[in-house]
This record gives structure tokens, C-alpha cells and sequence, in this order.
């Protein structure tokens, strides 16, 4: 059994968008497969999300406290990179596009997904709602 | 125990000419057979010895709390987790937290509050201290390593330092300078604190007044003495209108230093303006200024050899 988070916006679900900002999405949408189909999708509030800081720490025990064994994430800090590393929980990368966390299951068991091994943004790059680099793309289009 | 005498050069804005008013100071005070330490407590860009063209020496590390969670005493409650202000212990129920070092800020509440005393003090290094001597002055140096946010606490290493060095020697020093980084955070806040007079350093400019006034009200919350001293006082001849409106706040000089070139080169040498062996030009207005400076301040308080 494999138990996948995806960031997610508003409510989460099948049908909604990845939230590329991994410790400031809204929802963290639960995906369980078992013989490779979907058996439960579940989706948990992400309460760290306003913080200042820590975020990425706080959003990895939100993922580690539901059991979750893998992620599918876009942008990924320093601390959440570190902290998913520590509970041994598998980093896949999202690619580009607006795709839904169903779009996103059918290529991770399609092993189609690359696996990530360090943080691919600073830290604080989630922060704001401005259209810098690694930031606007964060939002949902 | 006769403390030496110890003045604090400071002034909330980067650049005023800060460590050059330390370092001539030191000088001055070391040309009338004062014995001189001067700190550089500026840790987070230590740099002081450059203009005293020293070398830095005993490195020693400076070390700081970080958890280590004894896994056979952990009850695996996340006490410390959820208490932790910079979500520096990672939790999942029923399982050991994980420390995560980069984000402790080393406030020891984790240690304090477990309920199983699971938490054991490790430590980790968040910068260094040197030593340094040059033109007969002696340099103590404080580095933070970059990341670590623990300023105050290099300043407060360095300044036991000194505490330790009285302890054993009362009279190793007369006078005690202190460099201080620009603002004013709490690694500033620890060296005014200590200080028997402060001395900010500011320069006519807007930017200058508004940073100045921000330092003098730290100063004033920590009910310290002060007098002003304005670098590159002839700057676009707003001098005399700058003075003046210091005059009227209240706010007392020391004295005023213009621009001049000999300042910029003795800067550039690495040799101290006031230091005798350099061959400064005795009639230029940055050597006047800085010896009727040094003259104002002999008259502020009796510093004892």
C-alpha cells in the first residue's frame, strides 16, 4: 500500500489542482493506492500554512502524521526537503502544467514522475503572494 | 576591582566611519601610555584588524545549545514540538521527534519542559572568537557563522572574555573599546549595555539623523551616557545646519570629523591616522579634528593609568 500527499487548493480532491507551494498550500489531498487503483482519498487542512516560518516543517507533520510514504511536490524548501528526508518519506517532482492531483496519481503509477533528493528552492521562497521567480507560479492559473 | 574604563563606538547606520573612530581612539589612547583592548563586537562582518593591519589568531569555537532526544527516555509525547517557537523538533505521533538543526534557534525550552528529562544538551558551533595585537593595541574578534542568528551571544562570549582576562589581571587594561555593527538589534543593545560612555557616529545626512535618533533611544532605554561624534562633517556643507538641529533635540558632540583624503589612505594602509609611526599630515583637518576629539573626551571623564 501506498499512502501519496499532494499540496493542494481549497478543498483538495481528485479533481483539484496541485498547489506548487508545498508548506503554504491550503489542503494536503491523501491519495491510498492498493493493486495499483485509488482505495481512499482523503484531504486534511493545512493549519501551518500562515505561519512566518517553519512552515516546511510543520507541512512535513501534517504528512508524516496521516501516514503518507510519498509526496508529489513542485517547489520545496530547504527545511521541508530536510525534514520529508528524515522520515524517509519519497519525493516525487511535479512537472510543468496545471494538473490534477488524479492527473498526477496516473503518472506516478505510471512511473512517470522523477524522484527528488534535495531542495530545489531557498528558504522563505514560498512566502507572499508576488510574481517572482518561484513564487506567482505557485498560484493557481 | 577597578574596571577599566570602557566606551562604546556605535550609531545604528553602516558606514559612518564607526571602526575608524574606534580604532584612532585606541590609538590615541595607547600614544599617552594607555594600555588599550579594542573589541570588534561588529561579529556578523568582523573586520577591524584590517585597519590595523593585524592577524588573527587562537581561533576558538563558540559553541551553543542544540536537543539531542534520548531515544530510551522519550515517551514520544511532542511536548516539545508543539512548544518549540521555531518548529524545530519534527513530530509524528507515537514516534521520537527529530531535531532539525539549521532552524533551532538554541533556546533550550525543549530541554527544559520534557516531561521525561529525554532531552539532553548537545551543542553546535555558531561562530568563533579570535585574538589579534597590533600597534601595541590588543584586538579581541567575534565571528558569527553565517546562518546563525545567535549574534548577542558571540558579543556576550567576547565580553566574558574580557571579564576573565580583568579577573586575572586587574590592570592588563585602562581602556576598553568596543566596535559595535551597525542598527540596533540586541548583539548592540549587549555592548551599550556595558559601556561607560557611548559614542554613536553618524554623518549629515537624512539617513544619518534618522538612524542616529533610533540609537540614541536605545541608549536612552538603557539610560547610558552618550555624545555624538559626525563623520564627514563637510559633506555638501549641511554641517552647521546638522549641528544645529542635534543642538536642538538636545543631543550633545563630541566633535566632528570632515572629509579628508589622508583618512581615506591611512584607511586603504591598514594604519591607524593617529598612529605615530605613520607619517600623517599633523596640520589636516581629519588629524585636528581627531585629536580635539580625543581633548573633549579627556575632559568627559579621568581614565587612570
Amino acid at each position: 500500500m501506498i499512502k501519496i500527499a499532494i499540496p493542494t487548493y481549497g478543498n483538495g480532491g481528485l479533481n483539484e489542482v496541485i498547489n506548487r507551494r508545498f508548506g503554504r498550500c491550503d489542503t494536503f489531498t491523501f491519495v491510498t493506492i492498493e493493486n495499483n487503483q485509488i482505495s481512499e482519498v482523503k484531504s486534511i487542512e493545512n493549519h501551518a500554512r500562515g505561519e512566518s516560518g517553519g512552515v516546511g516543517i510543520q507541512a512535513t507533520q501534517i504528512v508524516g502524521n496521516n501516514s503518507a510514504n510519498e509526496v508529489i511536490v513542485d517547489f520545496l524548501g530547504p527545511n521541508a526537503a530536510n525534514s520529508l528526508q528524515a522520515l524517509n518519506i519519497k519525493i516525487y517532482h511535479a512537472p510543468i502544467g496545471e494538473l490534477t492531483v488524479k492527473e498526477l496519481i496516473d503518472l506516478r503509477l505510471n512511473e512517470k514522475l522523477q524522484l527528488m533528493t534535495s531542495a530545489n528552492v531557498g528558504a522563505h521562497q514560498g512566502m507572499g503572494q508576488g510574481m517572482g521567480r518561484g513564487r506567482g507560479r505557485g498560484l493557481r492559473r | 576591582m577597578v574596571k577599566p574604563k570602557i566606551i562604546c563606538v556605535t550609531g545604528g547606520k553602516g558606514g559612518t566611519g564607526k571602526t575608524v573612530v574606534a580604532v584612532n581612539l585606541a590609538t590615541m589612547f595607547k600614544n599617552k601610555g594607555f594600555k588599550v583592548l579594542l573589541i570588534d563586537g561588529d561579529v556578523e562582518n568582523p573586520n577591524t584588524y584590517l585597519l590595523l593591519n593585524g592577524k588573527l589568531k587562537n581561533k576558538t569555537e563558540v559553541l551553543y545549545f542544540l536537543p539531542k532526544i534520548l531515544e530510551d527516555k522519550c515517551n514520544k509525547c511532542g511536548l516539545c514540538a508543539e512548544n518549540c517557537a521555531t518548529h524545530a523538533l519534527l513530530h509524528i505521533k507515537d514516534s521520537i521527534p527529530i531535531p532539525i538543526s539549521t532552524v533551532c534557534s538554541g533556546c533550550k525550552l525543549c530541554y527544559k519542559i520534557c516531561p521525561t528529562n529525554a532531552i539532553e544538551a548537545d551543542l553546535k558551533v555558531i561562530g568563533w572568537i579570535y585574538t589579534s595585537s597590533a600597534f601595541n593595541i590588543d584586538l579581541f574578534l567575534g565571528e558569527l557563522k553565517p546562518s546563525e542568528a545567535r549574534s548577542a551571544v558571540i558579543v556576550k562570549t567576547l565580553m566574558k572574555k574580557l571579564e576573565e582576562v580583568i579577573k586575572i589581571d586587574q590592570n592588563k587594561y585602562d581602556v576598553v573599546i568596543l566596535d559595535t555593527a551597525p542598527g540596533a538589534h540586541c548583539d548592540v543593545e549587549e555592548l551599550i549595555s556595558q559601556a561607560d560612555l557611548i559614542i554613536p557616529v553618524t554623518e549629515p545626512t537624512r539617513f544619518g539623523k534618522l538612524d542616529l535618533l533610533r540609537i540614541i533611544e536605545l541608549i536612552n532605554l538603557l539610560k547610558r551616557e552618550y555624545k555624538v561624534i559626525v563623520n564627514r562633517s563637510s559633506l555638501l556643507g549641511y554641517k552647521d545646519k546638522f549641528l544645529l538641529e542635534l543642538e536642538e533635540k538636545g543631543i550633545e558632540i563630541l566633535g566632528d570629523i570632515p572629509l579628508d583624503e589622508d583618512i581615506v589612505s591611512s584607511y586603504c594602509q591598514g594604519i591607524p591616522l593617529m598612529e605615530i609611526s605613520r607619517n600623517s599630515d599633523k596640520n589636516g583637518a581629519g588629524y585636528k579634528s581627531f585629536n580635539e576629539i580625543f581633548e573633549n573626551l579627556l575632559k568627559w571623564g579621568e581614565f587612570l593609568k
